[in-house]
């Protein structure tokens, strides 16, 4: 977080936040999934490294449907694997879908945003045009196509959620934007003679930046669930655990009383999107300047 | 013929014609009456038309409402040709080019407005020259006319004919299909076609009434005119089904009795306890088009199907260990027959790819087959059938049983992980390394579906390969998407089953003939000069012990070759209620209803016994 300049803006907010006991929980429990991302991370590149084949993907039918015990506690699933570790393993696709669709999404949002923001007119004209195309197509449908156009797996599902969900964090940059252009510092820098992109970037982003963070914390668990969907419909990950994938295998065998795999998971897929989502609306009210007090 | 009915046609049927029972009984509607209800799942009927339709649901609804010159007997096996709507098998030339049938006398077809007073008329030779020169037809886009292509004498020429923008001219003579007199047929061949007989049991070979095709013409698909033991009463597209007995086989004094033959087994199983009695013994088809799984599941359970199959997912619910059902279905009567079918699963390697297909160079060429050996030996079956709950049944070669040519010894490459790393390190990849990444062998592996059972199979598979250190990166692709790849030669390797078109295992060999290579269906795109000389060959012997062990030699070449890992041989499950008798399995199921027996009392008391109960969805009360 840039929050070197002082306390004035940020300081502040941590402060709020120290307070609300729910959203440290939840802070808590988000840096707990980050953990276990890097730790799934570590696990796969290792075992990359090594060309060796993982424990979370071997086979031992023996073993296929064990209810949880001390042996596996979160259970087996239908070829015997360790339902436990594969789910620490989707907690890492689950992060990567999530970080890296932002980081394809917000930079696009943020800088059209910005664009059409500051600038008005045609410029604006035609990036609302844009935005406004891209927001009348059915999301999912426009996800699918994207990842039938790149191929299956992950960068099929990295491009279909970023190129779709940057819409709105564009709108809201260009509303924050038209209020602050007519601010004050802005119109001193504009006074001070300088080029419309450094007062862009270095003078107007900044003061918008808690809108890209909480938008960050609220589109993280948002791809996270389409990553599930994906996946749950085929065309999402391959060979990799995730939790789309094991939900998907879980449910033909639930009526059969294996709830485990099931469970787990969603209570996975729960945990993490509230945790996220309560973590972003507790930072909006650490964040905006005008609930203070 | 179908007739205009309104919705409440079933109930008002069962009213007039089935008074059985009390009226308790009669308000279970549709499903008291004396009839068999199949049903098929997804699979939607798309057209009564013999020459039109290529699809299984199609080609069973077809089959009872026309007939062929011949059938599959019912309970013979292996299976046999027998005559149908002639008066015995046809008098064969001695060069085996000339085929004489008599076709049956006081045949007709069955009552319908096409017909000059509406009355069915006798079935002729000339009816078989005319269906024949229907699938022939460019105009017709028949899915069929590859079991006559190039094989009957001048058919092709009518074929090119009929590509002009005129009205196809029926009135030309095809040298090879004579009538001789009104109940004679002759067919003349181009070469030797031992799979005549076979090709002239499948509903493209039925026979049509011109009057009809003339009458309906578009709307021929709806208006099926036969000579079958059914006509069609009432077809709600994608829903439901309605066939009824037709009136026209007792008018016309017809004959037709179940077979008196049958093995000791057979004979305990009680499938000959009809033998000789007039057939058919159901009075009404019914059938549905049920999607969702749970539902006809459900539906079954409660007695609406007389018929079921059992999913994957509901297996371990439904059977007990030993391959029993469990307490509660047995306790409904529920019977479950089982057996072999004709289609193999199958893993094919690219012939044309640079690190498992052929080479030039015999010493690279000589690795690879020894990879494709050690792959095929790594293969697990057993776990494989462990995974499946023990429905498959193991492929020792590319013909399934019983067909002839199938191999009754265990193949040598079937599972054994010694030799698999044996032969592994003798292709040049010892313990699994390639030498030139320095790291585990890499091979792809294209599947045409994505559903958790495919996925789940491919990852045992993955972990199968893992065992001798070759890594196995699965490709899930759209059906369209992997049947692109095929034909573009991109698979590296594939998962694919084959179903026998007709029990012979000549159509199993098409599958490594040359010519046949993508985008025919020789997918592996194998070629192997002796394969080929002996295929030819074999193209016009008729069935003999010395063709049978030429089966047997191609067997062996292809095992050795390895161009596929022979993954298994599948199994069919049918459940059946205890009213349903008669039931075998039959692998050419087409028109075999006839021989099926519903038997209402035990229905009834049934219906009065288990209506009421509750159960979950394994059947338990």
């Amino acid at each position: 977080m840039p929050n070197e300049k002082g306390q004035s803006l940020w300081g502040d907010a941590w402060l709020r936040l120290k307070k609300n006991r729910m959203a440290l929980f939840c802070l808590g429990l988000v840096l707990f999934f980050s953990a276990l991302a890097i730790y799934g991370e570590v696990v796969y590149r290792y075992h990359d490294l090594m060309d060796a084949t993982p424990a979370y993907q071997q086979t031992n039918l023996d073993l296929a449907h064990q209810p949880p015990g001390m042996e596996h506690w979160m259970g087996t699933d239908g070829l015997g694997r360790d339902v436990m570790a594969r789910l620490v393993q989707g907690v890492r696709i689950a992060f990567m879908v999530g970080i890296i669709t932002s980081l394809i999404a917000i930079p696009i949002g943020v800088f059209l945003g910005c664009l059409a923001g500051y600038y008005g007119g045609r410029v604006d004209d035609f990036i609302v045009w844009l935005y406004n195309t891209f927001a009348s197509m059915p999301g999912l449908l426009f996800i699918l196509a994207i990842a039938m156009v790149v191929g299956k797996g992950l960068v099929g599902i990295y491009l279909g959620i970023g190129l779709t969900t940057w819409v709105g964090i564009c709108r809201l940059v260009r509303g924050e934007v038209i209020k602050h252009k007519d601010q004050s510092y802005v119109q001193a820098a504009r006074a001070l003679g300088l080029s419309s992109g450094r007062i862009i970037f270095k003078h107007i982003l900044p003061n918008i930046m808690h809108v890209i963070i909480i938008t960050f914390t609220l589109r993280f668990p948002a791809a996270v669930g389409t990553e599930v969907v994906m996946s749950f419909l085929g065309i999402g990950v391959q060979g990799e655990p995730s939790w789309g994938l094991m939900i998907n295998s879980a449910r033909m065998r639930l009526w059969q009383g294996m709830w485990w795999e099931m469970t787990f998971v969603t209570l996975a897929v729960f945990l993490l999107v509230l945790a996220f989502n309560l973590l972003g609306d507790a930072l909006r009210d650490a964040l905006d300047p005008r609930l203070n007090d | 013929m179908i007739h205009r009915i309104p919705m409440g046609w079933p109930v008002v049927l069962l009213a007039g014609l089935f008074l059985l029972g009390c009226s308790e009984e009669s308000q279970r509607s549709e499903f008291d009456a004396d009839e068999i209800v199949s049903y098929s799942r997804s699979y939607r009927i798309k057209a009564l038309d013999p020459a039109l339709s290529g699809d299984v649901s199609s080609s069973k609804a077809i089959s009872r409402i026309y007939e062929g010159l011949v059938e599959y007997d019912y309970l013979a096996r292996p299976y046999k040709v027998v005559p149908l709507l002639t008066e015995s098998m046809p008098e064969v030339s001695a060069d085996g080019l000339v085929y004489t049938f008599k076709i049956r006398k006081g045949i007709h077809f069955h009552d319908d407005s096409c017909f000059s007073g509406g009355t069915g008329r006798e079935l002729v030779a000339e009816d078989f020259i005319y269906s024949f020169k229907r699938i022939a037809d460019v105009k017709n886009i028949s899915s069929g006319f590859w079991i006559f292509d190039g094989r009957v004498l001048g058919i092709n020429a009518f074929h090119e004919a009929s590509k002009s923008t005129e009205p196809t001219d029926y009135g030309m003579e095809i040298e090879g299909l004579k009538a001789l007199d009104r109940h004679t047929l002759q067919i003349r061949l181009t070469e030797p076609y031992p799979q005549l007989l076979n090709v002239l049991t499948m509903h493209y070979a039925f026979a049509v009434a011109h009057e009809a095709v003339e009458h309906y013409g578009p709307h021929f698909v709806s208006n099926p005119v036969g000579t079958g033991p059914y006509e069609l009463v009432h077809w709600r597209r994608n829903s439901r089904i309605e066939f009824v007995r037709s009136p026209k086989w007792a008018e016309t004094g017809r004959s037709e009795t179940y077979p008196s033959n049958g093995t000791p087994e057979q004979i305990e199983a009680g499938l000959l306890k009809d033998a000789g009695e007039q057939i058919p013994f159901v009075d009404r088809v019914v059938q549905f088009v049920v999607d969702d799984g749970s539902t006809a599941w459900m539906m079954f359970l409660s007695g609406q199907f007389s018929f079921s199959e059992i999913s994957p997912d509901n297996w371990d619910a439904v059977m007990t260990v030993d391959e029993g059902l469990n307490e509660g279905l047995e306790k409904r009567g529920i019977s479950i027959v089982s057996a072999p079918t004709l289609e193999l699963r199958y893993i094919g390697f690219n012939w044309e790819d640079a690190v498992l297909g052929t080479s030039t160079d015999p010493e690279v060429d000589r690795r690879h087959r020894k990879l494709r050996q050690a792959l095929s030996c790594a293969y697990n079956f057993d776990q494989m059938n462990q995974f499946m709950n023990g429905r498959l049944y193991p492929a020792n070669g590319p013909v399934p049983e019983p067909l002839g040519g199938s191999l009754k010894e265990r193949a040598p490459y079937r599972f054994d992980l010694e030799k698999a790393m044996r032969l592994l390190a003798e292709a040049g990849y010892p313990e699994g390394i390639d030498p030139k990444t320095g790291r585990r062998l890499k091979l792809t592996m294209e599947v045409g579906g994505a559903d958790p059972t495919t996925r789940q199979m491919m990852e045992l598979l993955t972990a199968m390969f893992d065992r001798i250190n070759v890594v196995l990166n699965v490709q899930y692709n759209t059906s369209p998407a992997f049947h692109e790849k095929l034909n573009r030669k991109r698979a590296q390797m594939f998962y694919l089953g084959w179903v026998a078109d007709y029990p012979d295992a000549e159509n199993f060999f098409q599958l490594f003939y040359s010519k046949n290579v993508t985008p025919g269906p020789n997918h592996a795109n194998y070629r192997n000069t002796e394969i080929d000389r002996i295929y030819e060959q074999i193209q016009t012997m008729l069935d003999s012990p010395e063709r049978t062990a030429l089966y047997e030699k191609m067997a062996h070449i292809v095992v050795e070759d390895a161009p596929w890992i022979f993954c298994y041989q599948s199994q069919s499950f049918a459940l059946k209620h205890s009213w349903i008798k008669n039931y075998t399995y039959h692998a050419f199921p087409y028109g075999m209803e006839k021989y099926q027996r519903a038997n209402i009392d035990e229905r009834t008391q049934w219906f009065k016994t288990h209506k009421d109960k509750k159960l979950s969805m394994s059947g338990e009360e």
